[in-house]
């Protein structure tokens, strides 16, 4: 048949296969790039039109979460829409002496603020729904900064046909979904004041907590002391069952420094984000201060307890980002009876009787009262 | 398949357990909005006393 063709148009078909390898060759050598960067603008921009899509549903959730609460003084869209763009402008860090008092005066001023606001959209409303619709405001502006981001490097990417850029941000695009899937899906779980996975350290806390007298030991912070086995025990979490996170950090400093108490060991109880490979709700004991955020509450607590030489045990709960942030899932809450058996052996092992220890149980205490 | 992204497809279901501090009962329910951790329960179907929530979770619905 080629023997054929070849008589029929008087050419040479191998020969002609081999020029058309050769201008292939020719044309990925010099449009290869252009070509993948034109695959790759349009990964990115389907992500894109995701992280969109997204952002919408936050903030419509957000608007409807305000209106359905039935006690707005009018349409909250716009001041909405103003929180979503809200800015907090991080300190300085040349000098970085005393930055974390810096960092905790702006988060205080910001987190006020914007309680105040929340308070001021939905008047006299119960805790639980205001600290729910701070959650859900939360959401939604981080979804916004997340879309605004992956927008910004997308679109400067292509107007300086900047290859690399273009190739990083596709690169990091799966994990940034996967983040803006799970805030997503946290937005139902808040609405309804569910346990978080992340609630899985006050659950534990509340335990010890049951039918005692509490006191506010700092902002959204309460402690009870009981007793186990001839040592006094401390026992705190943020408030419940609002969404907060309290201060842990100000209220163990405050309970060494202020209320003079001579703590011989600190427990913490936080949950930790699980590698890939790693199963949902396995517990893992190691010392440090077991808590995250900003930093500021770890300093704190880091600081308090080696000036006054105060060990300090960690006993976490291994989760998913997504895990951690939506419905508190049965294999973490199964890892609850363990995590109580581990904080009795710390107790029983590392300190003697009469001796004084404090239980922290940290994460959104969404959902878990005390 | 992740067992996230299973979880995504099928809808998780919310259950509560109520403790009876008196005699150690367990009953699981289906999760209502106002539910938390530590809030009272209903009657023991056991004893009779009031029951405290002691956890919420959520899990996979059983597989057909």
């Amino acid at each position: 048949m080629l023997a054929g063709l070849s008589l029929q148009f008087g050419v040479d078909v191998n020969s002609l296969i081999n020029v058309l390898w050769l201008v292939s060759i020719l044309v990925f050598f010099v449009y290869g790039q252009r070509l993948q960067v034109y695959i790759i603008t349009g990964e990115i921009s389907r992500a894109l039109n995701r992280l969109k899509v997204m952002r919408d549903k936050s903030r419509k959730e957000a608007i409807d979460y305000f209106t359905s609460s039935g006690k707005t003084t009018g349409d909250p869209t716009q001041r909405i829409d103003e929180f979503l763009d809200y800015v907090t402008i991080m300190p300085v860090d040349m000098d970085p002496n005393g930055i974390v008092g810096k960092l905790q005066h702006i988060t205080n001023t910001r987190d006020e603020r914007v309680r105040a606001e929340v308070g001021q959209l939905i008047p006299n409303s119960d805790p639980t729904k205001v600290s729910v619709a701070e959650n859900i405001l939360e959401i939604a502006t981080s979804l916004n900064q997340i879309h605004k981001i992956v927008r910004h490097y997308y679109l400067l990417g292509k107007k300086t046909n900047s290859y690399m850029l273009l190739f990083q941000l596709q690169m990091i695009m799966p994990m940034v979904l996967q983040e803006a899937d799970a805030l997503i899906n946290a937005v139902d779980t808040f609405k309804l004041g569910q346990p978080v996975g992340d609630g899985i350290g006050p659950v534990i806390a509340s335990r010890y907590m049951l039918n005692l007298p509490k006191q506010v030991v700092g902002k959204d912070t309460v402690m009870a002391v009981t007793e186990y086995k001839g040592r006094t025990l401390y026992v705190l979490k943020a408030e419940g069952p609002m969404g907060y996170v309290g201060e842990p950090g100000v209220a163990i400093q405050k309970l060494v420094e202020e209320m003079k108490v001579p703590l011989n060991a600190i427990i913490m109880v936080d949950a930790a984000l699980k590698l890939e490979g790693e199963k949902t709700g396995e517990v893992a004991e190691g010392v440090g201060a077991a808590i995250g955020g900003i930093g500021v509450d770890k300093f704190k607590i880091e600081e308090v307890s080696s000036t006054q030489k105060i060990p300090v045990y960690a006993i976490l709960v291994k989760q998913s980002l997504l895990e951690a942030i939506t419905i508190m899932r049965k294999e973490i809450a199964e890892a609850s009876d363990k995590v109580q058996t581990l904080i009795n052996r710390v107790i029983e092992e590392k300190t003697k009787e009469g001796d004084k220890v404090l239980l922290a149980g940290i994460g959104n205490t969404l959902g878990v009262g005390q | 398949m992740s067992s996230s992204s299973q979880e995504h497809k099928s809808k998780l279901l919310v259950f509560t357990i109520e403790e009876c501090p008196a005699c150690g009962q367990k009953t699981k329910r289906a999760f209502q909005v106002g539910d938390f951790v530590t809030r009272d329960g209903g009657r023991c179907p056991k004893c009779g006393n009031t029951t405290k929530i002691t956890m919420i979770y959520a899990e996979l619905p059983p597989k057909a």
